[in-house]
């Protein structure tokens, strides 16, 4: 599927090409494993071992919009699992996965480095601070808002 | 250097890690996933110990000794933390029994079984006794976890041949994702997501078959745990012995040593210090051996021919009744195949017999077909000095691995493993070949060629490095003006034309050979079984000669090297397999002694077959007498492997049923034809004769080879080196119209005596199977068929039918198909060939066409 001639076949290039796949396709297609295996001669399991290790890469497709709650010591004492449950209702998707119209992803990060402003949510790039349930809520609907028009 | 572990001092090589010299010195560190065989990967920190100066506290698994260091292993703050760390891996580890107050009275008055798929403690677990997580809660006398637990529960991996996976009892030491990668080279197995949903798994959850596992159960073997466990150990109770002896499943010869219960086997396994193997084996050492030994195939009692049927009778009245009627022949009407999968005493014996008692030469074996034959005969014509041993170590100090032909990880396992360590130090490996192997995942060079067009491909590297390298190094060996000139007709398009490689990869392959020396030559008999197998050896021959490099010629069957060496000395004037078969086809020969499985003729009438096997087979259905023999574990002897080593083999159980030692039923049946010079008692009594009498054995002590010391058949060490001119002649084996395939012969010993082991093991069978004919996926869809279905191939001479295998690695335009001995008429890949007795009969390439099958 790739074109991966352009990178050498070194197995060091390997997060290299993964972050190159996850950017243009916004996920791992399973099947770049094994042209990938191929070209690095490392074998699947491997290279599955790494992408499943790293939170930049993901095996399913993103969704339209990316929702980020950090859930690092910081912001779970300031009430980060009470904004998750939100989000997961909200969205009725578990941490991890994409809602079934392809409009949202929802993810879960261990501190960005802002605890102090936290709790923190992230939605596509864009950080939130000082996040409370009845903040999130809104910010789902701004976007939802967004969507439609 | 000196060092002091707990104020004592020790003397200690350099380049050992602390916990290595504690071992040594019989101090106990706890650690878990520390491996003698593996590198250091301090993952479960238990073996931590204090350095005086240093601050901290280090893991000795992966810390080195230097001079004067002073490692203090024991405190209290040390067993408070290590008990703090194992208490934190059992919370995630079924504990109730490990720190159970009762454990020790629990064997006593448990009542339970271990037919239970979960596994909630120890008492269900069939690691339970043998397990390295129990002996180190002991020695921290752990009695409780302070740490919430956790019961993963995760879903126990079932479906995969052999063994299985169990993560809710892994505690992540990394042992299997370490030796599967750095030893075997499969990473079939790896570290999987993070957190807490980290854990050892495969691509997508994928089984191990899918995920390219060989089965070779190294995993299974330095897991610490019961998370992966054999299937067939799962209901078993504890050995009571154990008993070590040389696996029969190829030239290898791995040491194992086999778990015994009241005198029968539980298992068998790499044994850790087998100097051939090092503690690894293969699928068929690891997971076969049992079953084969005891498998429904077996020949238990004589039985002879009475009324159109077979039926058992005595050991006295089978061995009369054979005595009787081989006296009734003259010795040139008889004929004798002897095996190369029995021991050289057997052999020896058999050999005896036909020359003292029988007074045939009609006496011959597969050594025929082998590249040692073919070795011999280059040898002999062209007046060099022939030298077949090899050591396996030597394999990982090369810098050029150039390997032809076999495919190793499946044909010769530990081989493959040595070649992997050479290219993890950085050697290069280039593979000539036109399937697609394994094993190019490692190699820094494919030669992707044309089967059979080998010599070409050799002579003209020849060529280039006559030209390139420095002539007068050369020129002193004998025979180099006649090689220099042979080459002159060969030129670069030609050698492109025949193999069809790309001139870049030949260059590239003639400047790795010039600048990275030593290199070593690895081939297998697809090199030499083809009418003009001699001229690819003799190309491969001035190759290495002009590169100073080793050969490593692949033998396959456990004891070809051995009955090779009987062969070459006592034999010289024997008739040779095919004029055997062909005079039987003739109805020359009248009587046949089989002491090995051989190709079914058809054609071929006798008056009287005796076959002598541990398994039942096709040519029982005429054989006249059967006779039966024991199985390498029910019986003593040496075997000969592919390095030229000699290696004892050990009686594990009681022969089964009547069987009884090859060599003994050859003895008795001397004695019944009135020669009392074959009388033995014991086959140590034969090995001396032997080693008094045939010159590669010559000079060998008995009592070295009784204590288990591995020596090398005798052999000239600075032979004559000669070169061999090349003949360049217009050959080639081509697909028409009618027979558009080329149909390759894959070498596989999976085979035992008469036993297919793939249709006899089940599991084993999913992994490779005789009946495969495997076939590019691009050629499958365009004739339609597909995995699993019946499919026949049919060729000038016949056909027979298979089971498709749709494979990537099979190029395009070719069918490879298995070779067994003796199988059933409509299966067998020798009904495609020309009769054995036509000279130019090729099994390696051959044009065919197929179809569906019924
Ligand atoms: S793996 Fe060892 S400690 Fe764990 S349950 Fe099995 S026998 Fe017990
Ligand atoms: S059986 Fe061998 S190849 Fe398979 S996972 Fe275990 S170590 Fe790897
Ligand atoms: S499966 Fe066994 S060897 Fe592999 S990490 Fe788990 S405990 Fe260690
Ligand atoms: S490599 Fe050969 S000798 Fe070793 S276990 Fe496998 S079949 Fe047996
Ligand atoms: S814990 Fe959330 S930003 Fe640090
Ligand atoms: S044995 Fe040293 S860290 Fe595990």
């Amino acid at each position: 599927m790739e074109n991966l001639s352009e990178f050498e076949a070194n197995q060091k290039d390997l997060i290299h090409i993964l972050h190159k796949i996850q950017a243009e396709y916004g996920y791992i297609p399973s099947q770049a494993l094994s042209s990938i295996s191929k070209h690095l001669k490392i074998s699947e399991s491997e290279i599955f071992g790494v992408l499943t290790f790293y939170k930049a890469f993901s095996l399913k497709p993103r969704g339209k919009h990316l929702v980020t709650i950090c859930t690092g010591t910081a912001c779970h004492v300031r009430g980060a699992p009470m904004i998750l449950d939100e989000l997961k209702r909200q969205l009725s998707i578990e941490p991890g996965e994409t809602t079934e119209d392809d409009l949202f992803t929802l993810e879960t990060v261990n501190c960005v480095g802002a605890c102090a402003l936290g709790p923190i949510v992230i939605s596509d790039g864009d950080y939130h601070g000082q996040m409370n349930t009845r903040e999130v809520n809104k910010l789902i609907k701004k976007i939802k808002k967004e969507i439609k028009e | 250097m000196i060092i002091f572990i707990d104020g004592k001092k020790f003397g200690i090589e350099s380049k050992k890690t602390i916990l290595e010299a504690a071992r040594e010195n019989e101090i106990y560190i706890p650690s878990l996933c520390d491996h003698s065989r593996l590198s250091p990967f301090s993952g479960c920190r238990l073996c931590i110990v204090e350095i005086k100066g240093r601050r901290g506290y280090v893991p000795s698994c992966s810390t080195y000794v230097e001079e004067g260091m002073d490692v203090k292993t024991d405190s209290p703050r040390l067993r408070k933390m290590r008990k703090q760390i194992l208490e934190l891996i059992l919370s995630e580890h079924p504990n109730a029994c490990l720190i159970c107050s009762e454990k020790e009275n629990c064997d006593e008055y448990k009542s339970t079984i271990r037919k239970v798929g979960e596994v909630t403690g120890c008492v269900l677990c069939p690691n339970n006794g043998r397990c390295e997580l129990q002996d180190v809660v002991k020695a921290l006398k752990i009695d409780k976890v302070r740490f919430p637990s956790v019961y993963r529960n995760y879903e126990v991996k079932k479906n995969d041949p052999f063994f299985d996976r169990n993560y809710n009892l892994c505690i992540l030491c990394g042992r299997c994702v370490r030796v599967c990668h750095d030893l075997r080279g499969s990473s079939a197995v790896s570290f999987v997501f993070r957190g807490s949903k980290a854990g050892i798994g495969t691509v997508f959850d994928q089984t191990l078959l899918e995920a390219g596992c060989q089965f070779c159960g190294a995993c299974v073997d330095v897991c610490p745990t019961g998370a992966l466990t054999e299937r067939a150990l799962k209901y078993e109770t504890l050995p009571d012995e154990t008993r070590k002896t040389i696996c029969p499943f190829c030239s290898i010869g791995c040491e194992l040593k086999m778990e015994l219960k009241e005198g029968r086997i539980l298992n068998s396994a790499p044994s850790e210090d087998g100097p051939v193997n090092q503690g690894q084996a293969c699928v068929k050492g690891r997971f076969t051996i049992k079953d084969a030994v005891y498998s429904s195939q077996r020949i238990l009692k004589p039985m002879i021919r009475k009324n159109k049927e077979l039926e058992e009778v005595s050991w006295e009245e089978a061995l009369d009744f054979v005595a009787k009627k081989l006296k009734k022949y003259k010795g040139k009407e008889i004929g004798l195949i002897a095996s190369p999968q029995v021991s050289n005493e057997d052999n020896f014996l058999i050999h005896k017999f036909a020359e003292y008692v029988l007074k045939t030469e009609n006496i011959d074996s597969v050594v025929r077909f082998s590249s040692y034959a073919v070795f011999q005969d280059l040898a002999q014509k062209n007046g060099f000095e022939l030298n077949l041993n090899f050591k396996i170590e030597d394999i990982s100090k090369a810098k050029t691995i150039f390997l032809l032909g076999a495919d190793i990880v499946v044909t010769h396992p530990i081989i493959w493993l040595e070649v992997l360590r050479a290219v993890n130090n950085g050697a290069k490996l280039i593979v000539a070949s036109s399937v697609d192997f394994f094993l190019n995942r490692f190699s820094s060079l494919w030669l992707k060629m044309k089967p059979g067009s080998e010599y070409f491909l050799l002579s003209f590297l020849s060529k280039v490095i006559i030209d390139k390298s420095k002539v007068e190094n050369l020129a002193q060996i004998e025979g180099f003006k006649n090689l220099k000139s042979s080459l002159d007709e060969l030129d670069l398009s030609q050698a492109i034309e025949k193999t069809d490689i790309e001139e870049e990869n030949i260059k590239k392959a003639a400047e790795i050979l010039i600048k990275e020396t030593p290199s070593v030559f690895i081939f297998g008999m697809e090199l030499t079984q083809l009418p003009w197998g001699s001229q690819n050896l003799a190309g491969l021959w001035n190759l290495s000669l002009q590169t100073q490099g080793q050969l490593v010629p692949l033998g396959l069957e456990t004891n070809l090297r051995g009955l090779f060496e009987l062969n070459r000395h006592c034999s010289s004037n024997t008739k040779g397999f095919k004029r055997i078969i062909q005079d039987a086809e003739e109805g020359k020969v009248k009587a046949l002694y089989l002491a090995s499985p051989i190709p079914y003729s058809q054609k071929a009438k006798f008056e009287f077959l005796v076959i002598q096997d541990s398994f039942m087979s096709e040519n029982m259905k005429k054989a006249d007498a059967v006779l039966p023999a024991a199985s390498f574990a029910e019986i003593e002897g040496t075997f000969v492997n592919v390095e030229g080593r000699i290696q004892k083999f050990n009686k594990v159980i009681e022969p089964l049923g009547e069987a009884k030692p090859d060599w003994w039923i050859i003895s008795q049946l001397a004695q019944k034809m009135g020669h009392n010079e074959l009388n033995y008692n014991a086959s140590s009594e034969i090995s001396k004769e032997m080693i008094k009498n045939i010159p590669g054995f010559s000079g060998i002590s008995f009592q070295k080879l009784k204590k288990g010391e591995r020596l090398f058949i005798q052999e000239e060490k600075k032979g004559k080196k000669k070169f061999v001119p090349i003949k360049f002649f217009s050959t080639s084996i081509e697909t028409s119209k009618e027979y558009p395939f080329l149909m390759l012969v894959d070498y596989n010993l999976d085979y035992y005596k008469n036993l297919d082991l793939s249709q006899e093991i089940k599991a084993f069978g999913i992994i490779r199977n005789s009946r495969w004919f495997k076939i590019n996926p691009n050629d499958a869809k365009k004739t339609k068929l597909k995995d699993g279905e019946t499919m026949e191939v049919e060729s000038s001479k016949g056909k027979v039918k298979g089971i498709v295998k749709v494979l990537e690695s099979v190029p395009r335009g070719t069918i490879v198909a298995s070779f067994l001995w003796n199988e059933e008429e409509t299966i067998s890949v020798a009904r495609l060939v020309s009769p054995l007795s036509n000279a130019s009969h090729s099994l390696v390439l051959l044009p065919v066409k197929i179809k569906r099958g019924k």
